[in-house]
């Protein structure tokens, strides 16, 4: 709970703010997520586009070995998004896996939130699994070719660091406790001075 | 996308609808917003399980992906959003209700995770309500200056308590651009100044309470009305639980820095708070409490001797945030027009003298104010910028000033 504060007591008996309704919502978080895998399955990436840029100018052998690798990673995301979901869950699922390892080549911590936050709880090996697939299927193609792939298909990737203030600086200061004096010090307002009949 | 060089609140757009036709509709309008389902903030976990630390982490970075997410979008969208989406409102509000402060006596986030998330959001917020506060944000991007005071006021994206917030929250390092903010929010909407008038006695409000929690009271308050003939049943500083007294301390320090950080980033503020004779009442407020209150975190007996030296040092800084604030009200309201020659030059020293006079009663705030910022300077200040001044009363002045050092049993230092 969030210590007394002026603000608060100024919405409370003052009429100068809207009166909002605080009450919790326990499970806004659950509907968020469900928001943002709708959010994800509409974002401009698509699994069609991973598999022809993937597949796309690729001798015989290549062109095998990529269609291999595509579809261990379906299978991975058919593992992570759970089996009772429809191929356009998957696919879905395997896109943002693909943004998600593009660029790792390990999963890491964040990588690991990032998926529990999407999917929910998820089997670490087939995390594992689709890292590796990603990390092979993008060997063969150069790490700028991939980037502006990305870049150039995903909405969500096109507006990080471009939104308004971005040229802002920030900072991040804060006010702190600026006290005339310490404690131990403080025998000057002792009581036996400031008895003034 | 909208048209170009029109104010946005004029413009039109064609666009498809939910059902792929064409149709077209105010730049501004409801349907146009995205349902994005923005969550509240709350903030980190004292101490929290790993379950709870994770959550946390989730939340805040929906909230920082989110907030990101609508920085990006061009001007009649963003603007769309802001109006229309009551869970940005919402997830904004709880933020500046939630989000700690720098003097909060919650120990600072540990892990590291939190603390970066924890900055991430601070800063995408900080940018939300800057964009918020922009009318003009290049020559094609603009809404009428009139129509965006109306927009957030009647949609009260901002509002007295929520610009108190910003000052406290982000005013310490930012306060240039914070001050473009506010100056810009009550120019192009002056009904906040109406609004701020109505809000300072709500503030004088909160200092009774605190006198009242404490069994005091203080002129000027509740003067006029009887004593309950049970008031002597009341705890007091020493007796109220130590809780209560923890409360009340941190209470005076939130209430102290937040008046503080709001007026001495938007000093146009300081007549309002003037008009309503809150110089006599922080005065006398300080001249009853902090004596009282000192002696209670002095004497009554603390388990834990650093919660004990953290209420001195919280009490100590609200102490030294009423004399600034004191001193912000007069430099502002009575010192500057001096300095500036504006006209009745002679009127305001009048008024600086006898807010003086009426300090000598307040011995301890008094010899407080003088430590901080000398008396005597400011009365040389007056005696060159209106010769006319009288020196006998200034030269009583210095010496009640003299009396009140002894008084409290203080040396003045040389």
């Amino acid at each position: 709970m969030s210590p007394p504060r002026l603000t608060g007591a100024l919405r409370s008996f003052s009429n100068v703010s809207k009166k909002e309704d605080f009450t919790e919502h326990l499970d806004d978080l659950k509907a968020k997520r469900r928001k943002r895998h709708e959010w994800f399955a509409r974002d401009g990436l698509t699994w069609q586009k991973i598999v022809h840029f993937c597949t796309e100018e690729q001798d015989k052998a290549k062109l095998q070995a990529a269609s291999q690798e595509l579809k261990s990673l379906l299978l991975a995301a058919k593992q992570i998004v759970g089996t009772e979901h429809g191929q356009e869950a998957i696919e879905s699922a395997a896109v943002f896996l693909f943004e998600t390892f593009h660029n790792k080549d390990h999963v890491g911590t964040e990588e690991t939130r990032a998926i529990k936050q999407m999917f929910g709880p998820f089997p670490s090996s087939a995390a594992e699994a689709s890292c590796a697939c990603v990390a092979r299927l993008v060997a063969p193609l150069g790490g700028s070719q991939i980037e502006d792939f990305i870049q150039t298909q995903s909405s969500r990737h096109n507006q990080r660091g471009l939104g308004f203030g971005r040229n802002i600086a920030f900072s991040y200061d804060c006010y702190t406790l600026d006290p005339l004096e310490d404690l131990t010090c403080s025998s000057i307002y002792d009581e036996s001075a400031s008895l003034d009949f | 996308m909208a048209c170009a060089r029109v104010p946005l609140d004029e413009q039109q757009v064609t666009e498809p609808g939910p059902l792929g036709k064409e149709r077209t509709l105010p730049a501004l309008h409801p349907e146009r917003a995205e349902d994005r389902c923005f969550v509240p903030y709350k903030p980190p976990p004292e101490e929290g399980s790993p379950a709870e630390v994770e959550q946390f982490l989730e939340r805040a970075k929906f909230i920082t992906e989110d907030l990101e997410w609508l920085l990006a979008l061009p001007h009649d969208k963003f603007w769309c959003q802001v109006v229309f989406d009551e869970s940005l409102q919402r997830c904004l509000d709880s933020y500046l209700h939630h989000a700690p402060r720098g003097l909060d006596l919650a120990a600072l986030p540990s892990s590291p995770a939190v603390a970066d998330t924890q900055r991430s959001i601070h800063r995408v917020v900080f940018l939300t309500f800057l964009r918020m506060a922009t009318h003009k944000e290049s020559k094609e991007n603009f809404i009428t200056p009139t129509v965006f005071g109306e927009i957030i006021y009647e949609n009260f994206l901002f509002d007295i308590p929520k610009i108190l917030d910003l000052c406290v929250l982000f005013g310490k390092g930012n306060s240039q651009l914070l001050h473009k903010m506010i100056e810009n929010i009550f120019t192009q909407q002056p009904s906040y100044y109406s609004d701020l008038d109505e809000t300072v006695p709500t503030v004088l409000q909160v200092f009774d309470t605190i006198l009242e929690k404490c069994g005091l009271h203080c002129e000027g308050a509740t003067a006029m009305e009887p004593m309950k003939l049970n008031a002597h049943k009341q705890p007091t500083a020493m007796t109220m639980s130590q809780q209560e007294l923890t409360d009340i301390v941190s209470y005076l320090c939130d209430s102290t820095t937040t008046i503080h950080a709001f007026l001495d980033i938007f000093p146009a503020a300081c007549s309002s708070f003037y008009s309503h004779g809150f110089i006599s009442r922080l005065t006398s407020f300080y001249e009853t409490a902090v004596p009282d209150l000192e002696k209670a975190v002095r004497k009554r007996n603390f388990d834990d001797k650093g919660l004990q030296e953290d209420l001195w040092k919280r009490l100590s800084h609200s102490s030294r945030k009423m004399v600034e604030t004191t001193h912000l009200l007069l430099h502002h309201t009575c010192l500057q027009p001096i300095l500036e020659g504006r006209e009745n030059m002679q009127t305001f020293a009048e008024e600086l003298l006898q807010h003086f006079t009426s300090f000598l009663p307040e011995k301890r705030f008094l010899s407080d104010y003088d430590e901080q910022f000398p008396i005597s300077d400011d009365v040389s200040l007056l005696q060159q910028a209106v010769p006319v001044i009288d020196e006998t009363r200034t030269s009583y002045l210095l010496q009640g000033v003299e009396s009140a050092w002894d008084s409290v049993g203080r040396r003045k230092p040389q």
